[in-house]
């Protein structure tokens, strides 16, 4: 690797998912389901775990681990109308526990700690090139079904009563989101990358009036986020992953930011 | 022979053991605004969701234009209850509207301009769908079911949680749709003395208790309407 590249790939991850995390971020916040996107993030251990004792790239263990997670969970929801979080999360315990009990089952080694969050200073040309084909995914699904994921976000029931495939757009939302939480695993690995998804869409979602607006504002919050937080990280010689999530907690704290009603 | 737009016949369910909608037969002519009046609880919400085909009897069938509802379904637009709409979502009055025609080849009884004209929020439209009054929220609830096309409205107690001056002109707007030719049946609770703009009440108790004109269910129930039992939580 460069000289170059040692500096340039890092920072060029930390912008792209600065960006790629808060657009994906909006979809979740506004629908309600930023706790499927945090047992997603978890959920893909056991994936990546397997992935790696069978020599294939970790990514694709991870987004369908991840994805399978969710699908279980969505399972078990059913029928249960009071205890939906508690499902959520003790699937979430189940596969995360899953996935650190297949380590020394499968005899693989694997740096936990890079996986649960992050190391920007590492990534190299393959980890931005996940990011990259996770960004087309979820380019190619706005560009092709906004107008169904507003209505999806706004009136779920009304969506499915006009028709939509309801159904169908929530499984390849949550594929993409794996896809977009896996590809963020190496900057700022999966516990981490919940704050990157939600702390930049809070601060305007108030004001605006649309939800490509939401998105745009979020993605630009992300990027001044990752920013900071990196060059942040590097006088510092602080690990760049956890100086974002800091960053995220601490933009909430500003009450400019904040609504006028919310106290 | 005219076929009328909604016929439902022997129509029940049960949750469990307990039965929500027990052997309900109607028959919706074109042109008509009908109350369904009945106890939070008595299966309003459920007859509704049963006559949009949504909802599958375990007895009786209900029928749009002679087929089965089906087979055409669309024909049949459900506006939920307020209660259901994320209504803090970042979504302006005119694009709020705009989702009806979503996966529709034609438009209902107007676009989405028209529609917003015909329940007077196009002065609101560029307005975030939070920053207005409940009964301002419930009119483009309305106009957003306006623009998709069908033959029957159902209106799931769209007068719930609004002030008066709101539920009045949501009122009028209903009398002037099915003056215009539209279909309503239009579920509550309790509706007072509106009723009298209703060409026909149905009073529902799980099964039908009294069926016809404001009048004569009056007579038969005894007045007001609105008795403890009928309103019952």
């Amino acid at each position: 690797m460069s000289e170059l590249d040692l500096w340039l790939v890092p920072l060029l991850m930390a912008l792209l998912v600065g960006v790629l995390c808060p657009v994906t971020g909006t979809l979740l916040v506004t629908q309600r389901r930023v706790l499927q996107a945090n047992l997603i993030s978890h959920a893909v251990l056991p994936g990546v775990a397997i992935a790696v004792a069978f020599g294939v790239d970790p990514a694709i263990g991870g987004v369908i681990s991840g994805l399978l997670g969710s699908l279980a969970a969505e399972r078990m929801q059913r029928g249960q109308q009071a205890g939906q979080e508690a499902v959520i999360n003790t699937v979430l315990a189940g596969f995360l526990g899953l996935g650190v009990l297949l380590i020394p089952v499968l005899n693989i080694r694997l740096d936990l700690e890079a996986l649960l969050f992050g190391d920007l200073l590492i990534v190299d040309w393959s980890d931005l090139f996940r990011v990259l084909i996770a960004a087309a995914a979820m380019a190619l699904l706005l560009l092709t079904r906004y107008r169904q994921l507003v209505f999806l976000g706004v009136d779920p029931e009304g969506a499915q009563a006009s028709g939509l495939p309801v159904r169908s757009l929530q499984l390849v939302q949550a594929l993409v989101t794996s896809m977009v939480i896996v590809s963020a695993m190496a900057a700022v690995g999966v516990i981490l990358v919940i704050g990157l998804l939600c702390a930049p869409v809070l601060p305007g979602l108030w004001r605006v009036g649309s939800l490509r607006a939401a998105m745009f504002q979020s993605a630009l919050v992300g990027l001044a986020l990752s920013a900071v937080g990196f060059l942040l990280a590097v006088p510092l010689n602080l690990p760049p992953g956890p100086l974002i999530g800091v960053v995220c907690m601490i933009l909430l704290c500003l009450p400019r930011l904040r609504p006028a009603n919310a106290g | 022979m005219r076929v009328a737009p909604l016929v439902a016949q022997g129509l029940s369910v049960s949750y469990g053991n307990r039965v929500v909608v027990d052997d309900v037969s109607l028959t919706l002519e074109a042109g008509t605004l009908t109350a369904l009046v009945g106890a939070n609880g008595a299966g309003k919400s459920t007859l509704l969701h049963l006559l949009q085909g949504r909802l599958t009897p375990s007895a009786g069938n209900v029928a749009c234009d002679g087929m089965p509802i089906q087979s055409c379904r669309e024909r049949v637009v459900l506006m939920p209850q307020r209660g259901r709409i994320d209504w803090a979502f970042p979504i302006t009055v005119r694009e709020f509207v705009a989702l009806g025609e979503i996966g529709q080849r034609s438009f209902g009884c107007c676009d989405r301009e028209a529609a917003l004209q015909r329940v007077g929020l196009e002065t609101l439209a560029n307005r975030r769908l939070d920053a207005l009054s409940g009964g301002q929220q419930q009119r483009a609830l309305l106009a957003r079911t306006l623009v998709q096309p069908s033959r029957v409205l159902l209106l799931d107690e769209p007068c719930a949680a609004i002030d008066p001056p709101s539920r009045e002109q949501l009122l009028v707007l209903m009398r002037q749709l099915a003056d215009s030719g539209q279909t309503l049946l239009v579920s509550n609770h309790d509706w007072g003395s509106a009723l009298d703009l209703f060409d026909r009440v149905i009073v529902l108790d799980a099964r039908v208790v009294a069926d016809g004109p404001p009048a004569q269910v009056r007579r038969t129930l005894g007045s007001p309407l609105d008795r403890r039992e009928l309103i019952h939580e």
